[in-house]
């Protein structure tokens, strides 16, 4: 029971990033190796603010922000520069490195004892005695449905419309006399904020930083994705946000299902790997299934 | 008015390819002329319509909009006031969106694209309107997604989208082509009537002669990016396809068929 | 007939709950889930001494005690989802080794009343970890000794060279060490970091053109790459001082380092006091190893010229007989 609970706190607080990378990856059409570097931006921001008694949701906030600029560079770089999409995005990543190591000032950062957006007056008042095992949780179910809502909430507005014409077919962005390039900008940085705001909570949960934690950040925001919007192709009226929601955390499931075998330390990646591979041929299955004869 | 004062327009400048396609070019399409635009390929057809657009720039010249000059403007920016139908009907809307949803994208060209909703309810029932006048079933499929649609309904699509604001100009680039004969009919009777109930200025650019006789009040051939042929109105009235046949002969002669 | 079976089934199947539920532990039988950063040699090691450490206080792999062993293969997000396997079996103890499966452990741990015993983490301190349910030993670097051998071998050095990876926390606070000793014995620190192993060939290039002698510390990277670093020394002449006996094995002249086995040891012995109930793990402090172990390789030293003291040379173990 515990590990299903840690597995959703996984999958719930990776479920953020994996909106980000749904917003590049599926709407603009970007691989964007940013997330390597803005996942960790977010958690030096948030362990050196918390560190110096900050507020945890301003971290959040900052984080958020931060992660926004993160994919602007990106972004800017990919347009006025006219460099490619997978080199623009492994440019920031790289200089992020740096970065994030000036802004944590150093590669590991403890956060034990101080007040985080799980352990402060607020939530041990609410979440007394018979709930506190769930407060993690909870919060973070909170954190992901808000950010999930309101990124629902923001594609259907003109602004989403015109997200989603840009990496659909930019030839229309054009003829409705708006730069695509912009577009694909502001695209990268609400992206990347997700991701950095993701970085933050995470950072929040483990109560440590450290430099290397975003490293693989994308690979876990890709499998969560495709996964999630493979296997629930076929049942159209769950959202494509809520499909990479619980795409996450089946990839979370997966590793730790691999974990509690008692597999091999040297085969757990393997068997998350064989596990991941199952699904997507579960899911092209059951596509099968429903096509007419 | 669109003016094409002197343009200038060198291919591959600089290699062994460089091939000199416009020098000293000049064009005026005035207010309410709807201009057909024939000739071979390689002719500067196509050349004409992406520089006015801005996809391409020229090497010389200018190109003025009622004497506003935009030579220098970036694509984007020109087509506030401009439509253009692109010959693949792929390339006039967003495939893994609905119908309402690309013509709810359309409807707010030259407005801005903020946090407000995406699609009005209001509005909504005009569009359906709309497409009812169409006859080709679309108004049932609003909430569709127009990447299932066919080629000719999408080709509609992008007809209604770029003519649903306030426009100056329509730009139409070979926009039958790809269009299996009835449907390509069915698609020029709608343009027609567009262009007819909006007063647009029109440029249409095709191969098919026949269109380029019965539409529009004045027809231009291109041939090696000059404009050999320039009728209008009553000259264009009596011009038949067989005489553009013969032009065209004549020109394949000069260049050694 | 049938109420007789109905009332002989029901009678079985609470005698084999009942049973079921008692018979599951044998008295004093421990189970403990042991999570390593990473696959590496001195990681290895501890694990080794570790298991020796509470075998010599009784505690036996196969006969009172089952482990769970985990690889976090140095991955982050693995680590986390590891520590909360073990809290989730309700293990007696969790044995952490290197600082980020540590950090995990406790943040998991906490809530339940699994006691982490920790080691290989270089400055305990720097990583939070000295408060709690939570003990173990630290692999701090006899850097003062260090200093005092290349002192001896090199009368007239005046530059230490140091490579390390800017993402270990370990490596900086020892440089810091390194730094605030040297001056005591008339050296000056030179460090360079790296962000990969594959910038390390470039640095080690750069950084024999400005030093007497390199020393080594436990940075997992850099000592990955050692062949590279004792080619290039190799090249100057310019001895390479390492930090562990398997450093030495490969090229390095000598080491004033640890034995991770002998720290396996010591920290297994404080697990069994835990696990025993002697103690909690809260109420022990944490270890330093007390005693550093002199390495030298003999046919290095003669390769470079280099001589040591008698009753240096008496302490030491020299790899190359």
């Amino acid at each position: 029971m515990d590990l299903i609970i840690g597995t959703l706190e996984q999958g719930l607080i990776y479920a953020i990033l994996a909106l980000g990378v749904y917003i590049t990856y599926k709407i603009l059409d970007f691989p964007d190796l940013t997330a390597d570097g803005s996942f960790p931006l977010g958690a030096a921001i948030t362990a050196t603010m918390i560190s110096n008694g900050g507020n945890p949701v301003l971290a959040m906030g900052v984080s958020l922000l931060a992660g926004a600029a993160a994919g602007l560079v990106t972004g800017l770089i990919h347009v006025k520069c006219r460099v490619r999409d997978l080199l623009s995005g492994i440019i920031t990543m790289t200089a992020l490195y740096s970065i994030n190591l000036h802004i944590a000032g150093m590669s590991n950062v403890p956060l034990f004892g101080m007040t985080t957006l799980f352990k402060n007056g607020f939530v041990d008042g609410v979440f007394g005695g018979g709930l506190a095992p769930y407060k993690t949780l909870i919060i973070v179910l909170a954190v992901a449905m808000i950010g999930k809502l309101l990124m629902d909430l923001f594609l259907k507005t003109k602004a989403g419309y015109l997200l989603r014409a840009v990496g659909d077919n930019d030839a229309v962005v054009t003829s409705l006399a708006r730069d695509k390039g912009t577009v694909k900008i502001m695209g990268l940085a609400i992206a990347n904020g997700l991701i950095a705001l993701s970085g933050s909570v995470m950072c929040q949960q483990q109560r440590f930083f450290e430099i290397q934690m975003g490293t693989g950040a994308i690979v876990i925001g890709l499998a969560s994705v495709i996964i999630g919007i493979n296997l629930f192709r076929r049942l159209t009226f769950i959202k494509a946000t809520t499909a990479v929601v619980l795409g996450s955390i089946l990839y979370k499931g997966c590793v730790a299902a691999a974990i509690s075998f008692g597999m091999s330390a040297n085969d757990m990646k393997l068997v998350t790997a064989v596990l991941f591979l199952v699904i997507l041929i579960a899911g092209n299955w059951m596509d099968r299934k429903g096509e007419p004869a | 008015m669109i003016s094409l004062q002197q343009i200038k327009k060198i291919y591959n400048p600089g290699t062994v390819d460089a091939m000199c396609l416009f020098d000293d070019f000049n064009l005026d399409i005035l207010d309410g002329d709807f201009v057909s635009v024939v000739g071979s390929n390689g002719s500067g057809k196509t050349s004409m319509l992406n520089i006015i657009c801005g996809n391409i720039g020229v090497d010389g010249g200018k190109i003025l909009i009622d004497g506003d000059d935009i030579t220098h403007r970036k694509d984007f920016k020109r087509y506030r006031r401009i439509g253009r139908v692109y010959q693949d009907p792929a390339m006039g809307t967003c495939p893994s969106m609905t119908i309402l949803e690309n013509m709810s994208l359309a409807d707010n060209k030259g407005r801005p694209y903020g946090l407000t909703r995406g699609t009005n309810r209001k509005r909504a029932e005009e569009y359906r309107e709309h497409l009812r006048q169409l006859n080709l079933g679309l108004e049932d499929k609003m909430n569709v997604k127009v990447g299932s649609l066919s080629g000719g309904q999408r080709q509609a699509m992008a007809l209604i989208m770029s003519t649903m604001t306030p426009i100056d100009f329509l730009i139409l680039d070979e926009h039958t082509a790809a269009l299996d004969p009835r449907t390509a009919e069915t698609i020029m009777e709608l343009t027609d009537r567009i262009v007819r109930e909006k007063h647009l200025t029109t440029i249409m650019v095709t191969h098919n002669l026949r269109y380029a006789i019965e539409y529009g009040n004045r027809i231009v051939m291109m041939h090696q990016g000059a404009a050999i042929l320039d009728r209008r109105n009553g000259k264009k009235a009596a011009t038949r396809v067989e005489d553009l046949l013969g032009l065209f002969n004549e020109i394949s002669i000069e260049c050694g068929n | 007939m049938k109420k007789v079976f109905a009332i002989l089934c029901t009678v079985l199947t609470i005698a084999l709950m009942l049973t079921g539920c008692g018979g599951q532990k044998a008295e004093n039988h421990y189970t403990i889930g042991i999570g390593q950063f990473g696959p590496h040699g001195s990681l290895d090691n501890c694990r080794e001494g570790f298991l020796l450490g509470l075998a010599e206080e009784g505690i036996v792999e196969g006969e009172n005690l089952t482990v769970k062993y985990q690889n976090a293969n140095f991955d982050g997000s693995t680590t986390n989802t590891i520590a909360q396997a073990f809290v989730s079996d309700k293990v007696d103890l969790i044995c952490a080794i290197a600082t980020p499966m540590a950090q995990a452990a406790y943040n998991a741990a906490e809530g339940s009343d699994i006691p982490v015993v920790f080691t290989a983490i270089t400055d305990v301190e720097l990583a939070g970890l000295t408060e709690g349910n939570i003990t173990g030993t630290s692999d701090m670097l006899p850097v003062e000794d260090q200093l005092k051998l290349i002192r001896a071998m090199m009368p007239d050095a005046k530059r230490i060279g140091i490579l390390y990876t800017t993402s270990e926390s370990n490596s900086i606070s020892t440089i810091a060490t390194y730094k605030e000793l040297a001056p005591d014995y008339g050296f000056e620190i030179v460090d360079t970091g790296v962000a990969t192993q594959a910038d390390v060939p470039l640095a080690v290039d750069n950084l024999v053109t400005k030093v007497d002698c390199i020393s080594n510390l436990t940075d997992n990277t850099v000592v990955g790459a050692l062949p590279v670093i004792l080619d290039a020394a190799g090249e100057k002449n310019i001895p390479v001082f390492g930090s562990e006996i398997e450093q030495v094995k490969l090229g390095c002249v000598a080491a004033e380092g640890l034995d991770y086995i002998d720290l396996g040891k010591q920290t297994g012995r404080m697990a069994a006091k835990v696990l025993k109930g002697e103690a909690k793990a809260s109420e022990i402090p944490y270890e330093v190893l007390k005693e550093s172990q002199l390495t030298i390789n003999s046919d290095v030293m003669a390769e470079l010229n280099l001589t040591l003291p008698e009753d240096m040379m008496s302490r030491a173990t020299d790899v190359a007989q």
